[in-house]
């Protein structure tokens, strides 16, 4: 059964074109990777997988809910789409805890007991659990992320979209976030798209990999296909800058 | 925040150091006005048939401004200037105190209280006060108001007369006469209290209120001047009994209140 | 000056009085109203911003003076009998409400917008985000200068006195034609007003260092 569905989509901010005729499916439990230069598109197009970007023109179905019709409740859609931003994104007025907590209390009115236990067995997940009572600002960036992640995951949703969620951080930091996705995907069965540059952690962690270049899907092959021969000259020059960096 | 809070009884004091000084200038008016050949008169702007600002020339009329010109001629002679500046209730007095103004000329009632802070020469003018209401009210007089609300005009003494005739009344304060007309309009008072004087200009302006209950004070106008300058006090009591004399007095009068429906100019008349 | 206080220290504690009530009146009012027209400038509905706007807009370009004889002279002719005091509470709850709703507007527009897109990722509603995130950070930030609006609306209380309010300022403009000493009157109802708004400016900049 796919999990997402994309038909002809179209996205323009103003006259910009900014995705080409998307058209993709990608089915429960796979594990997919975006890659392309930046400005391609990539992370458009996670961001309209769960409404923060709207599509003009085209149909987009993720998780059965048709998010080219503007009655779809987005609220209903995003409890089972989780999303792991750049930039962690965590609430500044909460404390670790509670990042992980709000949603599953007000969104699925999740008894306090059982939250409060899940959370903090989560935190254990990504090794944070002594940092429970900090607030965001006095823990690193990387753990800032495990803790988005965390949090993400206390919603149990079906669909994880992760935009490029290494980007902002110190490259030390780094292995620590990415072992954790590692673990969530293989683990979990969750279906998962993630945008990253970290080639080696795509070549380990995906089935399959989509290049995207100028708003336009270039390539959608799976993983050891898509490292190995690459088909279009496009993805071998992008292959080779980013492997001789 | 520590820091700050010397600040506070420092300002204090240099307030209360301020406000000791003395402002009242020890010279003499009346050798001022004639070094100058101008006197410097505080009247009402207004208050229509005594002193309000015609805002097609900016000047004020009224025959308290009339009656300032002419004493003003009598004191310094034909060529002496008058000059004017608008005050309310309640500056007037501060005015006066200030220097700002030689004299005062502005519907200001002689009381024993005013006499503590300044002098006033002999009457101008006896007015009384009196009520002025909507033509529909069932108020009479001033026994219909225990309970209403009665609206004065800050720094006038007709507030406290209605606290002494008529204590069950309610009483608020404006600024001026003419906001004290505007509240009584949108019905935030029953009654309007002042002198019948200022009251018949208002109803003048305004066709749908009258003046009722006759006068329940007497209220002689005098022209206020600062303690002390008996000279000048002296000046003013005889250029008014000169006009009085001329008939020139009873000419302004019939000027200014020969108009008024249901008043009787005559009854003002002065030989 | 302390003959005016002992003398008239009924009359000045009756004014504290109604000037401390109109301020608590207008200040717990005004935040209200503030903050509401602050997020209807902020929805993405653009009629809600549109409608935010042209009350900001219009109500912080109209002097208070004006804003209040609206209330005090035109209302009650024509719609309900108020009295000087609640106009004048109305007019400076309105008139404050403008300022507030710009300050707490501008403090949700500095919380970043990733904050919301995170709340709005775990499926929150934008109300649910508003409420748990976004307010009570932008409150944070808007709390210095709130405290500027609040002294403010204290110290603009005063215009009560034109409308008969019987507040500090309406008793001093009543003690000094009185007793003719206006210099004394108006000092020591400047000092009244001090005890009001040192202590409250004092209590802000408390909160400001209490929640950074």
């Amino acid at each position: 059964m796919s999990m997402i569905e994309f038909h002809d989509v179209q996205k323009y901010y103003g006259h910009f074109h900014a995705l080409h005729d998307i058209n993709l499916e990608i089915d429960e439990g796979e594990t997919v990777v975006l890659i392309g230069p930046s400005g391609s598109g990539k992370s458009t197009l996670v961001r309209t997988v769960n409404g923060l970007e709207s599509i003009q023109k085209g149909q987009l179905i993720v998780n059965g809910h048709d998010l080219s019709d503007p009655k779809t409740n987005l609220n209903i859609l995003r409890s089972d789409v989780g999303m792991v931003f750049q930039h962690f994104n965590l609430y500044k007025n909460k404390d670790v805890l509670e990042n992980i907590m709000l949603a599953p209390r007000i969104v699925s009115h999740i008894p306090e007991e059982e939250n409060k236990k899940q959370a903090m067995e989560l935190l254990e997940m990504v090794g944070l659990e002594k940092w429970a009572h900090n607030m965001p600002s006095q823990i690193s960036g990387g753990q800032k992320q495990r803790v988005a992640i965390a949090r993400t995951l206390a919603m149990k949703p079906k669909l994880i979209l992760y935009d490029e969620p290494t980007s902002a951080l110190d490259p030390e930091m780094i292995d620590d976030v990415l072992q954790v996705i590692k673990k969530v995907t293989s683990e979990s069965g969750m279906t998962s798209l993630i945008v990253t540059h970290e080639m080696g952690f795509a070549k380990e962690v995906a089935n399959r990999v989509i290049f995207m270049d100028q708003g336009q899907i270039v390539e959608d092959d799976d993983s050891s296909t898509f490292f190995k021969q690459p088909k279009t000259v496009r993805a071998q020059q992008f292959l080779s800058k980013i492997i001789s960096h | 925040m520590k820091k700050k809070f010397w600040l506070f009884p420092l300002l204090v004091c240099i307030l209360m150091l301020t406000g000791c000084g003395k402002s009242l200038s020890d010279q003499s008016v009346l050798k001022n006005v004639k070094q100058s050949n101008t006197i410097t008169w505080g009247v009402k702007g207004d208050v229509k048939l005594f002193g309000l600002i015609d805002v097609r020339d900016g000047q004020q009329k009224g025959f308290d401004v009339d009656m300032a010109k002419a004493i003003t001629k009598h004191i310094l002679g034909p060529k002496g200037r008058a000059e004017f500046v608008t005050t309310t209730s309640q500056s007037r007095v501060p005015l006066l105190k200030n220097g700002n103004v030689d004299a005062v000329i502005a519907t200001m009632t002689i009381t024993p209280e005013r006499k503590k802070v300044i002098s006033f020469s002999n009457s101008y003018f006896d007015a009384g006060q009196s009520l002025l209401v909507p033509k529909s009210s069932k108020i009479k007089s001033i026994k219909d108001l225990a309970g209403k609300t009665v609206i004065g005009v800050v720094g006038s003494n007709s507030v406290d007369n209605v606290r002494k005739v008529a204590p069950k009344a309610k009483i608020i304060e404006l600024q001026d006469y003419a906001q004290a007309m505007n509240a009584l309009k949108s019905g935030q008072g029953d009654a309007l209290t002042t002198d019948n004087g200022i009251l018949f200009g208002l109803a003048v302006q305004n066709p749908s209120y009258e003046v009722r209950g006759g006068t329940f004070t007497v209220e002689p106008y005098g022209v206020a001047v600062n303690k002390g300058q008996t000279g000048f006090t002296k000046a003013v009591d005889k250029a008014v009994l000169e006009m009085q004399h001329s008939g020139e007095y009873n000419r302004l009068i019939k000027k200014w209140f020969g108009d008024v429906p249901g008043f009787n100019y005559k009854e003002l008349y002065r030989r | 000056m302390i003959n005016i206080f002992t003398k008239f220290s009924s009359q000045l504690l009756v004014g504290l009085g109604w000037t401390v009530l109109s301020s608590v009146i207008a200040l717990f009012f005004s935040l209200i109203i503030g903050t509401v027209f602050a997020i209807l400038e902020v929805l993405p509905n653009k009629v809600a911003r549109v409608i935010g706007r042209a009350y900001v807009e219009i109500l912080r370009n109209i002097p208070l003076l004006v804003i209040t004889m609206f209330f005090y002279l035109v209302i009650p002719k024509y719609v309900i009998k108020i009295d000087g005091f609640t106009a004048g509470t109305i007019g400076l709850t309105l008139y404050t409400s403008a300022f507030i709703a710009e300050t707490i507007r501008s403090g949700i527009q500095s919380v970043s917008g990733g904050q919301m897109e995170g709340a709005r990722s775990t499926g929150m509603t934008y109300w649910q985000a508003m409420r748990y995130i976004i307010l009570p950070q932008a409150f944070k930030i808007v709390i210095p200068p709130l405290g500027n609006q609040f002294v403010n609306l204290v110290k603009n209380s005063s215009v009560l006195a034109f409308v008969a309010g019987f507040d500090l300022m309406y008793q001093a403009n009543s003690i000094a034609s009185t007793t003719f000493d206006t210099i004394n009157s108006y000092l020591v109802v400047g000092i009244l007003y001090l005890i009001i708004t040192m202590p409250l400016s004092y209590y802000m900049q408390h909160l400001e260092k209490k929640l950074a």
